[in-house]
């Protein structure tokens, strides 16, 4: 009953006019972000966070949030259309989703998509009601060294799904932490790696970092691609199919993989590190091997579509858990988030719920008002985006490197901020082109700061022995979980990526 | 280019850790964890780690390289946007802007000059209006004020 009404105050503060139109606004660049390949949410995050800070906080963070799960929906369109991922998450909803496209089936698989994300994000959203709330209770008792461990748990899981080069992931995630270092030591007042600089005494901001990797860094890497050269000449044209609207025969024999899927979909996203790609792979090696028409998969099988989509939005929501209830972020994505959250003076956690019972339950509602404009903005505006997918990419990437620079300046009106956004989007290039993990980075520097403060606090309550982490039993549990995560992580990625190799043979 | 990378962090490495070991303590005087606990552990692995990453790169002769048109493109784009931080501080951001999408597009976008030309009129005014009008955000200062 308190859940219930928690969740109508935060109706009440989400439907206000000024909240509902940042939440319009929110979803529809979160799906122009999705439909551009090459950039996902962290991209679109990171981009248009300077964008929000004239804005009230809730209304700013239910734009931000809106942006990170409407991604989602929008990069499928692409994957149907173009056979062209909008990002990684929706790399799975190309092996059924173009042949259904190419077998005139466009419209049905494009309608089919914007339900099974509108199913796993409200499922998503309804989990996290009820579960946030719980979450918050058992980590309540957490204090410093659960935190660090915490922290510790969230790197080394996404260090663990980078796989083979889980080394090039740890350096990474070392220049994340070494870059979290720079500034005043809170401690000891003494300065860090400033060089004598003013401007480097409060810390290296994560934002220019974060715009440089995601935002420049991916351009220059589409760029090296050649994604400029290529234009949107093998676009389906779906508009021009007899039947737009699905069959009753796909709405049928989807409706049990859309409720399997939301629920594995949502379990990954709750996992640090795991995140909606491991969840699309996951659900869809999962729902072919359950279902009866396994062998249909990668040629056109509406549920192999439906599978993905619904688990990569599932776990989106998902993701939410760790980071309103630990303050931990599990992706990339998530981390643009909690900066977003701490820029405001709000530091998710076991008490940020009950504390901040406005935001918090104002944001879980404007997930379901998002989840329904989404599904509304996904099947209706479907023109639009087309005509987004064919804007030449060469035409874009000035107008990005524009919004970049100018994003980065307009945060603390600092020329040495967007001179470290331009460095930090050339080293994200070659950090890409190289096989390194911009992800662990951004997740490292977030975290170092928030790890090195817990250490530090742990060391002075148990008077620098190492023993407190196996004497408290809430870190022995974090232990146990990251140890088992750590070991079963891989083996549920190369389950996933096996199927799904298999299934893009299928379909070739 | 690869190993040029690898060597590039390893340097920064090196240069992170010396700082870390001169300059920083491990410990304070009240025996608490320094300034200098995280950057010496953080150091001195990245260190180790850099080195073993950059032996078996040393040793993996097959690594990809990109062809010569990629790296022009890639290196073209680079050097536009570098053009741009420094158009920016000389000329403030409404001016700089113009500037910048007027030669990438023309660069870029090559055969289009009317679209081009409107896009780099078009994409700066709207953004002056929403950085400046709208959301009242700092958009770059001149230093050089051009008569216009």
């Amino acid at each position: 009953m308190d859940i219930f009404s928690d969740l109508v105050m935060g109706l009440t503060i989400a439907i206000s006019p000024i909240n509902i139109l940042y939440l319009l606004i929110g979803a529809v660049v979160g799906m122009i972000v999705g439909v551009i390949p090459g950039f996902g949410p962290s991209a679109g995050l990171a981009i248009l966070l300077p964008v929000t800070f004239g804005m009230d906080p809730i209304g700013a963070i239910m734009m931000l949030a809106a942006i990170y799960y409407g991604a989602m929906y929008g990069g499928t369109i692409t994957s149907i259309l173009l056979n062209t991922p909008g990002e990684s998450a929706t790399v799975a909803s190309t092996f059924d989703g173009f042949p259904l496209a190419k077998q005139g089936r466009a419209g049905p698989a494009l309608v089919m998509q914007a339900v099974a994300s509108f199913v796993g994000g409200t499922v998503g959203v309804i989990l996290i009601t009820i579960l946030a709330p719980m979450f918050a209770q058992v980590s309540r008792s957490f204090g410093p060294p659960e935190y660090f461990l915490l922290a510790l748990m969230g790197m080394l899981t996404l260090i663990v799904m980078i796989g083979a080069q889980w080394k090039l992931g740890v350096i990474s995630a070392l220049i994340g932490f070494a870059l979290g270092t720079v500034g005043v030591d809170l401690e000891t007042g003494q300065s860090r790696y400033t060089f004598g600089s003013a401007e480097l005494i409060g810390g290296i901001y994560f934002i220019p970092i974060a715009i440089g990797l995601f935002g420049l860094g991916e351009l220059f890497y589409a760029f090296y691609s050649g994604l400029h050269k290529t234009g949107s000449g093998g676009i389906v044209e779906y508009d021009k199919e007899e039947r737009f609207w699905p069959t009753a025969q796909d709405w049928l024999s989807t409706r049990v993989t859309m409720v399997r899927c939301s629920v594995l979909g949502f379990v990954v996203g709750v996992i640090p590190g795991a995140g909606a790609t491991i969840a699309s792979l996951m659900a869809y090696s999962t729902e072919r091997s359950l279902s009866k028409n396994g062998d249909n998969f990668g040629k056109g099988e509406m549920a192999g579509l439906v599978a993905p989509e619904t688990a990569n939005n599932a776990a989106s929501s998902g993701a939410m858990i760790p980071l309103l209830t630990l303050g931990i972020p599990g992706s990339a994505s998530t981390a643009v988030l909690l900066a977003a959250f701490l820029l405001w003076g709000l530091r998710p956690g076991p008490l940020f719920m009950e504390q901040n019972p406005e935001f918090a339950w104002g944001l879980i509602a404007s997930m379901y008002l998002g989840n329904m404009a989404l599904l509304a903005i996904s099947i209706f505006a479907i023109p639009l985006f087309v005509q987004i997918i064919k804007v030449p990419y060469r035409v874009l990437g000035p107008c990005v490197v524009v919004v970049c620079a100018l994003g980065t300046f307009s945060v603390h009106a600092s020329f040495v901020e967007t001179f470290l956004m331009f460095g930090a989007g050339i080293v994200g290039f070659f950090m890409r082109l190289y096989g390194f993990s911009a992800a662990a980075l951004v997740l490292a520097l977030v975290l170092g700061p928030l790890a090195e403060e817990a250490l530090r606090q742990t060391m002075t309550i148990s008077r620098g022995s190492f023993a407190i982490f196996v004497e408290r039993p809430p870190s022995l549990w974090i232990i146990a979980i990251t140890i088992a995560l750590v070991v079963l992580l891989p083996l549920l990625n190369r389950f996933g990526n096996s199927s799904s190799g298999k299934a893009e043979k299928a379909g070739q | 280019m690869r190993i040029a990378f690898f060597v590039a962090l390893l340097a920064a490495s090196i240069f992170y850790s010396y700082i870390a070991f001169a300059d920083l303590n491990f410990m304070t005087r009240s025996g608490r964890l320094g300034p200098g606990f995280f950057p010496r552990i953080l150091g001195a692995t990245a260190i180790v780690m850099t080195i073993w990453a950059l032996l078996e790169e040393m040793r993996n002769e097959d690594a990809p390289h990109g062809a010569a048109q990629q790296w022009r493109d890639v290196a073209l784009l680079m050097a536009l946007a570098l053009g741009y931080a420094v158009l920016l501080r000389l000329f403030g951001g409404l001016v700089a802007t113009v500037i910048f999408l007027a030669v990438a597009l023309s660069l870029l976008n090559r055969g289009k000059p009317l679209k081009n030309a409107l896009i780099s009129v078009l994409v700066p005014a709207f953004v002056y209006l929403l950085f400046d009008r709208i959301l009242n955000a700092n958009m770059p200062p001149a230093l050089i004020d051009l008569p216009i």
